[in-house]
C-alpha cells in the first residue's frame, strides 16, 4: 500500500517538474509546479514527516507559487509559439551534461552505509526539532532572520519605481 | 483493522461531508433573509413557507441554466477552476473536531474524519490553496475585470496569511499543541468559577487578528475585492455561468462553515458545553452516545452563530479600498500580530515557566 | 547502467534525482526568466526530498531542520528573483534571458 502510493505520488511529482520544463506559456509552468510540490508534500508524508509537508504547502504552494503566478498575470506574458530553447545543440549539450550530473548525483546518493537496510520510520517530533532549532542552531537561526530583514529592505528598494521619474506606468 | 472498522470510517466521513454540504442551502436562506431584514424588505417569500425552499429553487436554476463557455478562454483552465476552489474548501473539513467519541457496536468511533497531529498547520495550508481557483479562474476567463479581481485577490491571500499564521501560532504557543483535538480537551471546565474556560479570555488579540484574517481569507465583505460587484462586475466569476458559478458558492459558504468551525475550536470550547466538564455531563446522562449528541450539537449552535456573524458583517460594513486592504494588513495586523507573541511568551515563560 | 531500484529509499533516490535534473535541464534550456526561477525552485525541491528522506530513515533531525533553513532561503530568493525580473521587465519589455546582456563587454 505505501510503496504503491510512494511510486504514485513520485510518478506525478515528476511528471509536474516536467509540465514546469515544456509548458509553453509560463502560468502552465506555474500550474505544473502546484502539482509537483503537491506530489512532493504527499512524498514527505509518507516519509513520516507531516510537518515538513504541511511547511511545503503552506510556503511553496500558498506562498510562493502564488507570488509566480501573480508575476505572470502582471507582466501579461504571451504563449510561445514554439518552445524558445535556443540552437539544438545547446539543447543537447545541456541534456548531456544533466544527463551526467544526475548520474553522479544518484551515485552519490546510493553510497553511504545508512542505505544497507530498510529502518523502521521514525517519526521526528516538532518538539524535538524545534529544541533544536532554539538550543544547537540558535545561531544559524538568528543569522537567517538578519538575512531575511537584509531580503525585505533589498526587495522593497529593487520593486519600487523610481521616484524622480513620477508614477510607473 | 476490519471491515467493520473500514465501514465505520467511510460512513463516518460519508455523514460529516453531508452535514458540511447541508451547509450551502441553509446558508443561500439565511443569507437572503439576513440581508431583507437588515434591508428592512421582506426578502424571498414566494417558494414554500417564509421562502424555505428558496434554495431548492436556486439550485434547480443554476442546474437547468445553459452553460456557456467564452470564445477566447482557456478551456482547461476555465473548467477546472470552480473545482480548485471547492477542493480544499471541503478537505479542510476533515481536520475540524466536531465532538469527541461515540459507541457503535463497541467501538469507539472519533466525531472527525481525521485526527492529525498538524491539524492546525494542516487547515491553514489547504486552505490558502483555495486562492488557485481564483487566480486561474480570472486569468483564463480573458476578461480584464476577471484578471484584476484574481490579481487582487493573490495579493490579498498572500498579505493576510501573515496575520492568520501569527495568530494561529500564538495559539499552539498556548496550547503547546498543533492537534485541534487536544486543543479542545485543553478549553474544558471554568475558569475563576464563573467564566467558560475557552481560548478567547487567554488570547483576545489574536482572537481578533485571527477573525479579521480569515474574512479576507474566505473573500467575504468587507474584504470581498476580489469579486467586488459594484468596481468589477463580479470579479474572477464574471465570466462564470450556470453550475459552474453556482460551485464557485458552495465553495464560499463551505469555506465559512469551516472558518467557523476554526474560530469555535480555537477560541469558543469547541464541542464543551460551557461551564460543565465533559465527566461531569457523562455522569447526569449516563450514555456516551447521548453525551457525543449534545456535543455535537453545542459545536453546531457556536458555528451558526459565527456564521450568522459573518452575514450580519458582510450586510453591515462597507468594502474596504484596496490601499487600505493593505495598509490594514501590513501596518496593523502584523505588528499586533508580532506584540501578541512576544507578549504571549513572556506570559508563558514568567507563569509556567516553559 | 541504471539499476532497476528495489528499495523504497531508492526510488526516493530516483524521483530526487530526476527532479533535480528536470530542474537543471530547464535551468539551461528555458529562455523565460520566471520559468528558469521555477527550475530554481524544482531543484532545491528535490535536494529537500532527499534531506527528509535520509534525516526521516537515520532518525537524526538535522535533516529536517536543513531542510526548514532550505525552504526559507528558497522563498527569498525567489522573491528577489521576481523583483529582479519585474525591473528587468520594466526595463526591457521582455523577460526573454537573451536579453539582458548589457554587462557583456
Amino acid at each position: 500500500m505505501r510503496d504503491g502510493l510512494f511510486i504514485a505520488f513520485g510518478i506525478l511529482t515528476i511528471l509536474g517538474g516536467l509540465g514546469v520544463v515544456v509548458a509553453r506559456h509560463a502560468i502552465f509552468s506555474a500550474f505544473s509546479m502546484v502539482i509537483a510540490f503537491f506530489g512532493l508534500s504527499a512524498l514527505y508524508v509518507l516519509w513520516g514527516s507531516n510537518f515538513i509537508a504541511m511547511l511545503q504547502i503552506l510556503i511553496y504552494t500558498g506562498a510562493i507559487v502564488v507570488l509566480f503566478v501573480f508575476v505572470v498575470m502582471l507582466l501579461d506574458l504571451k504563449k510561445e509559439s514554439s518552445l524558445d530553447t535556443g540552437s539544438g545543440l545547446a539543447v543537447m549539450l545541456s541534456g548531456a551534461t544533466v544527463w551526467f550530473f544526475s548520474l553522479l548525483i544518484l551515485r552519490a546518493m546510493n553510497r553511504g552505509s545508512y542505505f544497507a537496510s530498510e529502518k523502521v520510520l521514525v517519526s521526528q517530533d516538532m518538539r524535538v526539532i524545534s529544541h533544536l532549532l532554539f538550543t544547537k542552531y540558535l545561531w544559524p537561526f538568528e543569522i537567517l532572520s538578519l538575512f531575511l530583514l537584509a531580503l525585505i529592505i533589498g526587495v522593497c528598494v529593487l520593486a519600487r519605481p523610481d521616484s524622480k521619474e513620477g508614477p510607473h506606468k | 483493522m476490519d471491515w467493520l472498522d473500514l465501514t465505520i470510517i467511510f460512513v463516518r466521513t460519508a455523514v460529516i461531508y453531508v452535514a458540511f454540504i447541508q451547509v450551502v442551502p441553509i446558508m443561500i436562506w439565511v443569507e437572503r433573509k439576513g440581508a431583507a431584514l437588515i434591508q428592512d424588505r421582506p426578502g424571498p417569500n414566494r417558494v414554500g413557507p417564509f421562502g424555505l425552499l428558496q434554495p431548492v429553487a436556486d439550485a434547480l436554476k443554476f442546474l437547468f441554466k445553459e452553460d456557456p463557455i467564452p470564445k477566447e478562454v482557456n478551456k482547461f483552465l476555465y473548467a477546472i477552476a470552480p473545482f480548485l476552489i471547492l477542493l480544499p474548501a471541503s478537505l479542510v473539513v476533515c481536520a475540524i473536531p466536531i465532538g469527541d467519541y461515540a459507541v457503535f457496536f463497541g467501538r469507539d468511533v472519533l466525531l472527525q474524519v481525521a485526527d492529525l497531529d498538524v491539524g492546525l498547520l494542516f487547515v491553514l495550508s489547504i486552505g490558502s490553496l483555495g486562492v488557485y481557483g481564483i487566480l486561474f479562474g480570472g486569468w483564463a476567463s480573458s476578461n480584464k475585470f476577471s484578471l484584476l479581481g484574481a490579481m487582487r485577490s493573490s495579493a490579498q491571500v498572500i498579505s493576510y496569511e501573515i496575520p492568520l499564521a501569527l495568530a494561529a501560532a500564538n495559539a499552539v504557543m498556548f496550547y503547546g499543541t498543533f492537534n485541534l483535538r487536544q486543543m479542545v480537551f485543553a478549553q474544558e471546565g471554568t475558569l475563576f468559577g464563573f467564566l467558560p474556560n475557552w481560548g478567547i479570555w487567554y488570547q483576545p488579540l489574536g482572537f481578533l487578528i485571527f477573525f479579521i484574517a480569515l474574512f479576507a481569507e474566505t473573500n467575504r465583505l468587507p474584504f470581498d475585492l476580489p469579486e467586488s460587484e459594484a468596481e468589477l462586475v463580479g470579479g474572477y466569476h464574471t465570466e462564470y455561468g450556470s453550475m459552474k458559478f453556482a460551485v464557485f458558492f458552495m465553495a464560499e459558504y463551505i469555506n465559512l462553515a469551516t472558518a467557523s468551525g476554526l474560530m469555535t475550536t480555537l477560541y469558543f470550547g469547541g464541542w464543551h458545553l460551557p461551564w460543565i466538564t465533559d465527566a461531569r455531563l457523562l455522569e447526569l446522562l449516563g450514555s456516551r452516545n447521548l453525551l457525543a449528541l449534545l456535543q455535537v450539537a453545542t459545536f453546531t449552535v457556536k458555528l451558526s452563530f459565527f456564521m450568522i456573524v459573518f452575514v450580519w458583517v458582510r450586510w453591515t460594513i462597507p468594502r474596504f479600498r484596496f490601499d487600505q486592504l493593505m495598509r490594514v494588513g501590513w501596518k496593523n495586523l502584523l505588528p499586533l500580530g508580532l506584540l501578541n507573541i512576544i507578549v504571549t511568551a513572556i506570559v508563558l515563560y514568567l507563569v509556567e515557566g516553559r | 547502467m541504471i539499476p532497476i531500484p528495489s528499495t523504497l529509499a531508492q526510488w526516493s533516490h530516483y524521483i530526487a534525482a530526476c527532479l533535480f535534473a528536470l530542474g537543471l535541464f530547464g535551468f539551461l534550456i528555458r529562455k523565460n526568466g520566471i520559468v528558469v526561477l521555477m527550475c530554481i525552485e524544482l531543484m532545491l525541491n528535490a535536494l529537500n526530498l532527499f534531506l527528509v528522506e535520509v534525516s526521516m530513515r537515520s532518525s537524526h533531525p538535522e535533516g529536517i531542520i536543513f531542510v526548514i533553513f532550505i525552504i526559507t532561503v528558497a522563498a527569498a530568493e525567489a522573491a528577489v528573483g521576481l523583483g529582479i525580473i519585474l525591473n528587468l521587465y520594466r526595463l526591457k519589455g521582455s523577460v526573454h534571458v537573451d536579453l539582458f546582456k548589457s554587462l557583456k563587454g
